[in-house]
């Protein structure tokens, strides 16, 4: 190690400009609505964006604050401020990082690790930059065929086929648990059809009862292993 | 969706601020990428084992940023191309932007991708987005410090691995998933075609199965294409499939939507 070089005083800095980059990066993302209404003559509806949030804005307050205490952890310091500025953690930087962690043979919670995990998530940050903006490029001469008729339906659906994809993927982790929420919804929404109107808002009774019903599991395997 | 509202949202100067905003986190990556290589070397590391972590990091995200890249098409039949290209290039996930632009959508009584979406609709949804998942960040400017603190000399991976974070977070989804396709159920079984009214309106009318059934046929393509997804990561190990699954099950889904309809 360098004879100058203080460890502390670099995660110190990290710190501190994580923690600026950070709240310039909040603060250019809720601006943006707002800059971009301001053009086209429409600001958005703070009471609408409002009840959103209590629709489903809180769902994703549980699930920011499980990834935030089980990922920075693994990213360390460097590696999480910019694994949560630039997202696509769980499909993305992870593995990334994990990767570069394996192939160099860093071990964690060390000196060598943060280093790693600083690098990779950021390389990694910088070519999605990279794809993506090449890959809008192109398509901005597809936008008629974007706008077409014949596509419409398809824009419509995005919605359902996420939730078909997701479907498949979280339901195969826990297949036994998924039967009462989906048997559950199922009924209510044919019983009650005027809540599709208003169906984020029955996300939040419909986590509860899967979460409570999966603790339940969870305390009675505990309870089961300790006995064994 | 109204191709004028469509136009102005990808007019040149909502590209020119979501441009302006990723290349400024751009430029926050190359500063942090110029400080670890730079502690790395001090610290005494190998610059062969850094530029490793460098180009492995490098390959590893070229293909899971063209299945991102997916997400963006996906999403600009009905947002536009610029703002998906923000969210997905800067900060989001695509089953998160998709989900909370319904959300936001369904606050407004209009929906994603239909003619009822306005620009001042699309402001308030953009807004949502952003307010939604700034959590991480916050969290990470308040705690980030004092946290990473607490933990030296505890194993992270046990520390990541134990507890009931990860099962509640599977739950949290499961119930989530259950509550949009009981609704797309409840839909078809409970919902009939209004006598009156723009056409596509339906009204509730308990058990005539004669609602909407494209959100049906979308979500089981979409599920059976995530299957062989699934599949072929598992039983054949093309392990890069997986990073085409959610984006790619999506536009099969969707595209099944337009063969219907033809």
């Amino acid at each position: 190690m360098k004879r100058d070089f203080s460890y502390e005083s670099y995660l110190n800095g990290t710190h501190r400009l994580g923690r600026i980059f950070s709240v310039l990066t909040l603060i250019m993302l809720v601006g943006a609505p707002f800059a971009i209404g301001g053009i086209l003559g429409a600001m958005p509806d703070l009471a609408a964006a409002a009840r959103g949030f209590i629709a489903v804005g809180l769902v994703w307050t549980v699930s920011a604050v499980v990834e935030y205490l089980v990922y920075t952890p693994m990213l360390g310091a460097g590696g999480s401020y910019l694994a949560f500025i630039t997202g696509n953690l769980i499909n993305m930087k992870i593995p990334c990082a994990m990767n570069a962690r394996e192939m160099t043979g860093a071990k964690t919670g060390t000196a060598e690790n943060e280093v790693i995990s600083t690098l990779s998530i950021a390389t990694s940050s910088l070519v999605t930059i990279l794809v993506l903006a090449l890959g809008v490029l192109l398509m901005i001469p597809l936008q008629p065929v974007l706008q077409s008729a014949v596509l419409k339906p398809a824009f419509a659906n995005v919605v359902p086929a996420l939730f078909g994809a997701m479907a498949c993927q979280y339901f195969r982790k826990d297949p036994r648990l998924a039967v009462v929420p989906m048997c559950a919804m199922t009924l209510l929404f044919m019983l009650v059809p005027s809540l599709t109107s208003s169906t984020s808002m029955m996300i939040m009774p419909a986590g509860a009862l899967t979460i409570t019903l999966a603790w339940l599991r969870w305390r009675k395997e505990r309870k089961e292993a300790a006995q064994s | 969706m109204d191709s004028s509202v469509l136009q102005q949202l990808n007019s040149g100067s909502i590209f020119l601020i979501c441009g302006v905003i990723i290349a400024v986190i751009a430029v926050v990556c190359v500063i942090f990428i110029v400080r670890a290589w730079r502690a790395g070397l001090a610290l005494g590391m190998d610059p062969v084992r850094m530029r490793r972590a460098v180009t492995s990091s490098a390959t590893f995200s070229i293909l899971p940023g063209v299945g991102i890249l997916l997400g963006v098409l996906a999403l600009s039949g009905s947002l536009g191309t610029p703002w998906p290209w923000l969210r997905l290039s800067v900060i989001g996930a695509l089953h998160y932007e998709t989900s909370v632009a319904d959300a936001a959508a369904e606050q407004l009584g209009v929906s994603l991708g239909s003619d009822s979406m306005t620009v001042g609709a699309f402001a308030t949804i953009a807004l949502l987005m952003s307010v939604c998942i700034m959590w991480g960040m916050i969290l990470a400017t308040l705690f980030n410090k004092r946290y990473l603190k607490r933990l030296e000399g505890k194993d992270p991976a046990k520390k990541a691995g134990g507890g009931f974070g990860d099962r509640a977070m599977i739950a949290m989804f499961i119930g989530m998933v259950s509550t949009y396709l009981g609704s797309y159920i409840g839909d078809f079984v409970s919902r009939a075609p209004a006598s009156s009214g723009a056409e596509g309106t339906y009204v509730p009318s308990l058990f005539s199965f004669r609602g909407d059934w494209t959100p049906l046929v979308a979500a089981a393509a979409a599920a059976v294409a995530m299957g062989i997804f699934i599949w072929l990561k598992e039983k054949k190990h093309l392990d890069w499939v997986e990073n085409f699954a959610v984006a790619g099950s999506m536009l099969i889904g969707m595209l099944v939507v337009v063969l219907v309809h033809l």
